[in-house]
């Protein structure tokens, strides 16, 4: 018998030894695509439930350095195709893809899979179930490909009985890691334009502002739609990103028949790329209109809506008042010569147009240096909404009588009847600039936005645009004399309209005040509606005019200027970002909160995340905010603390660098006396296992993980 | 109103557009429909040398081949490819099996197992080129095979892409199927214009030779 055994495996290495040495080129050609796929067919649930939809999957191992391919198998090659043979009633759904990885060949590409994949299908049962149990089979057909290609095809089946249409643990774990190979769907809307020669993907995108994004990449499902191999230009931009895809030479006229496809994009993370990949099931496609940064009919178009924009400014609350007051005056002084009247009204214009082209030019600038920041930036600086809301107040408290302002400021009174007059109206200009400026963001994002993607000169003639726009009301009043004789005589009413415009001014600094609110602590809130009190202080003292009067007005004034500092030095506690909390309410971050509940031995989750991180919000998404892991949180009354990190926090930069870390996303698990650090990359899974770990008391645990870190 | 969206597209095309012309084009190195079809010269299997502008006043078919290919052995085991050679090289069509695998890759041939080839299959080809550098595929873009290009009388491309609307390696699904190069012929021999211009090529990569100084 052991002779036998001898020889036979003497005959086995011979036959391994020819085949390797003189047949190895043969090898292949003689195999077939049968032997380099290994196809079957798994079930998630034990049993069929009636009517209640389930999952399968055509599972692929592929040998090695083989692929199969994806929907769109790229340059070349063949998609794998499944065809069902389902009992009467039941409906297959169409193939769940993997995200398939690019793969090279000369200097073409291909999109498919080496190693395992599962396929996944749904199955849609009928609400009467046959008796016994139910086959399902599948032909599945691909072509495997290393260099050379091979077709191959298997017909798989299996029965389900009837039932509850519980799990199978068998399957479990196939399925979930299918489900994470899986692409999510994309969070962002899309378009694709058109174009001769390429196709222009804009992803609107605008949270992740480029943060880390280092290479994006789409992959279509329609084949021949674009050069496969060619490079995809990227642009990021403060609004999102722009890909820019070589149309196919073989691709048909017109519109691809499919719109949607995948796009991919890798972040760093920490210095590695992690890739996302986002699912488009169908793209919104237009005719990319021929524009060219000096396209003069679509500037024309946005200098007009500027234009359009800036006249509605003036009914504003914020500047409806200061138009108002300048009418007023006008009116006052309605018997004064037409040229001098002229003068003011181009006097206003002027002052205008210099404050808009300062400020636009100042964020043009401060662009072109890299600063990601938009129209309406200065509204981001809660010393600005500050300092607003108070020269707000103080006009309306000017117009309630509280105090006069003479001369130059808001123009009322005398300044029209001297000679500076002018001046006066200038100043006005540039206060209905100013004061306009809170309401310009949300009423001309478009016509802004536009001119933030022009070449500086077209930009701010934009802006200039949206300037005189506001001026043009006043300046008509004041050129067109008939207009300003229809215009009704001074009087007592006057006096009524100008007390009655100063509400319109306390709404603004309400809203101001609540604008603040989102941008400061409770203490910096507190410290500016301390410093509106002092202003208030302040305007009376001015308005009873004497020596001392005057001086406690500017001690009153400088207070209030401190509380604008206390302001400015309390930066609220950071916004909770994006994605909503996974285990019911996320707290946000405090170490000092963190450090007690730890010294309490109570569980504590911290997740740290940014709004510019896209794997930070995917992991929101797919992980913690699954029932799995919220239903887990619960069990074990974990607190779940939610730190941004949108703007670097010095609180959270410490505890990430304590964690050995540069940047988010971080997941930290403290429990019993012990923390853990999870792995970047989450899944309900990695969660649960994690959580799971610190419930084993710690000398239970066989094998010490290194992760685990015992609190001291 | 327009929509905020269209006009920053508008932007991101026309700055991007300006950037990357250069790459555009040699990401379409091929070929371009209606215009002048690349000039080649070859050596065919029996030692005649074929050259592409020797031929002006014919209509020319090239298909490229590896007779080793799933997508090649469908058409030829079916017998459409030796039909469809038959049917136009019988009505003064020039068609032209080029084979552009490298030594050592599948599907090259030397002239002699080319012409055992075309014995063998009972395939009725004017002349199948051998083209191992691959430089008429290069020049032409050609990424798999079959991928099938007509040719005009003028020199013109008139088709490019794949033979036919079943990417498959499936014989059977030969019946039914749309044949573009056969429609491309049938107009063009009555005079038309081509309608369906091109078509997606599918079939096995060409095996492409590295490229040579």
């Amino acid at each position: 018998m052991r002779r036998f055994g001898f020889f036979r495996r003497l005959h086995q290495v011979v036959l391994v030894a020819v085949l390797t040495l003189g047949l190895l080129p043969n090898v292949q050609a003689q195999m077939s695509g049968n032997d380099l796929v290994d196809a079957a067919l798994i079930a998630e649930p034990q049993s069929i439930r009636a009517g209640q939809p389930f999952w399968v999957g055509v599972r692929l191992r592929m040998a090695e350095h083989w692929h199969t391919y994806w929907r769109n198998p790229g340059d070349s090659g063949l998609a794998t195709e499944i065809s069902w043979a389902l009992p009467e009633g039941f409906t297959a759904g169409p193939i769940v893809w993997p995200v398939p990885e690019r793969i090279p060949v000369a200097h073409l590409v291909n999109y498919g899979y080496e190693g395992e994949i599962l396929l996944l299908t749904q199955i849609m049962p009928p609400a009467v179930l046959p008796a016994g149990e139910m086959p399902l089979r599948a032909d599945v057909n691909w072509l495997v490909c290393q260099k050379e290609c091979i077709p191959g095809e298997a017909t798989v089946d299996l029965a389900l009985p009837g039932g509850s249409g519980e799990g199978d643990p068998a399957n479990k774990a196939a399925f979930d890691t299918a489900r994470q190979q899986v692409a999510q769907p994309s969070p962002w809307p899309a378009d694709m334009q058109m174009a001769d020669a390429s196709f222009v993907l804009t992803v609107a995108a605008p949270g992740p502002n480029g943060g880390r994004i280092r290479e994006a990449v789409f992959l279509p499902h329609q084949e021949a739609m674009i050069e496969h191999a060619a490079p995809q230009p990227l642009q990021i931009t403060a609004e999102g990103l722009t890909l820019q895809m070589p149309r196919g030479s073989f691709a048909a006229a017109g519109l691809p028949q499919q719109t949607g496809g995948l796009l991919l994009i890798k972040e760093d993370i920490g210095g590695r790329l992690q890739q996302q990949a986002f699912e488009y099931p169908q793209i919104a496609y237009g005719t990319a209109p021929v524009a060219q940064p000096a396209d003069w009919a679509a500037v024309l178009q946005a200098a007009l809506l500027a234009l359009v924009g800036g006249m509605l400014l003036n009914l504003m609350p914020c500047v409806f008042p200061v138009l108002s007051i300048k009418i007023l005056a006008l009116v006052s002084h309605s018997g004064q010569g037409r040229a001098q009247m002229r003068r003011h009204g181009l006097a206003y214009t002027f002052g205008i147009l210099v404050s808009f082209a300062a400020l636009a030019g100042l964020l043009l600038v401060l662009r072109a240096t890299g600063a990601q920041i938009g129209w309406g930036f200065q509204l981001q600086m809660p010393l600005v909404i500050a300092l607003l809301a108070y020269l707000l107040f103080a006009m309306g408290l000017s117009l309630s009588g509280v105090f006069h302002l003479g001369g130059s400021f808001a123009g009322i009174g005398d300044a029209l009847t001297r000679r500076s007059g002018t001046q006066g109206s200038f100043f006005t200009g540039v206060l209905a600039a100013v004061v306009a400026t809170p309401c310009t963001a949300p009423f001309m994002a478009t016509a802004v936005g536009f001119a933030l993607t022009q070449p500086a000169a077209i930009g701010i003639a934009i802006f200039l645009a949206l300037g005189f726009g506001l001026a043009l009301p006043f300046l008509v009043l004041t050129c067109v004399p008939q207009l300003a004789d229809r215009l009704p005589r001074p009087g007592l009413w006057m006096e009524r309209v100008k007390q009655a415009l100063a509400f319109p001014l306390y709404a603004t600094v309400a809203w101001l005040i609540w604008v603040l609110s989102q941008q400061v602590g409770q203490q910096g809130l507190l410290a500016a509606m301390l410093g509106l009190v002092l202003v208030a202080a302040a305007a009376w003292s001015f308005g009873l005019r004497g020596r001392v009067a005057m001086a406690s007005a500017v001690v009153l004034l400088v207070a209030a200027a401190g509380a604008l500092y206390g302001t400015a030095r309390d930066p609220a506690a950071p916004a909770v970002a994006v994605a909503q909390p996974g285990g019911g309410s996320a707290e946000s971050f405090s170490r000092q909160k963190l450090d007690t509940l730890v010294a309490q031995q109570k569980p504590v989750f911290v997740n740290m995340t940014a709004a510019w991180c896209i794997t930070c919000m995917v992991n929101e998404r797919t992980a913690l905010s699954s029932d799995a892991v919220r239903a887990a949180f619960r069990a074990r009354s974990i607190t779940y603390m939610k730190g941004d990190w949108t703007n670097q926090d010095p609180e959270i930069t410490r505890l990430l660098e304590q964690n050995g870390r540069s940047g988010v996303p971080l997941y930290l698990y403290y429990a019993g006396g012990r923390s853990i650090v999870l792995p970047q990359i989450l899944t309900p899974a990695i969660v649960l296992e994690h959580l799971a770990q610190l419930d084993r008391p710690q000398n239970s645990a066989s094998l010490p993980n290194p992760t685990i870190n015992t609190q001291r | 109103m327009i929509s905020r969206r269209i006009l920053l597209s508008a932007a991101a095309i026309g700055t991007i557009g300006l950037l990357t012309a250069p790459q555009l084009v040699s990401a379409n190195s091929g070929v371009q429909i209606g215009q002048a079809a690349p000039a080649f010269t070859a050596k065919d299997t029996n030692g005649k040398t074929v050259s592409l502008a020797d031929l002006k006043g014919k209509t020319v078919v090239l298909e490229w081949s590896n007779h080793d290919c799933p997508f090649v052995k469908k058409h030829y085991t079916g017998n459409n490819m030796q039909a469809l050679q038959k049917k136009w090289t019988g009505q003064n069509v020039v068609w032209l099996t080029i084979v552009s695998s490298p030594v050592g890759e599948q599907g090259h041939v030397d002239a002699a197992q080319a012409n055992k080839l075309t014995t063998d299959r009972g395939a009725a080809p004017s002349a199948v080129l051998l083209d191992p550098k691959s430089q008429i595929a290069r020049a032409y873009g050609a990424t798999v095979t079959p991928h099938m290009y007509v040719i005009d009388k003028t020199g013109k491309l008139a088709y490019a892409g794949g033979i036919d609307d079943k990417p498959s390696t499936r014989v059977d699904d030969l019946k039914g199927a749309r044949n573009f190069v056969d429609s491309a012929l049938t107009e063009l021999a009555q005079g038309k214009a081509v309608s369906t211009t091109t078509a997606r090529p599918y079939g096995c990569t060409v095996k492409y030779a590295p490229p040579s100084a």
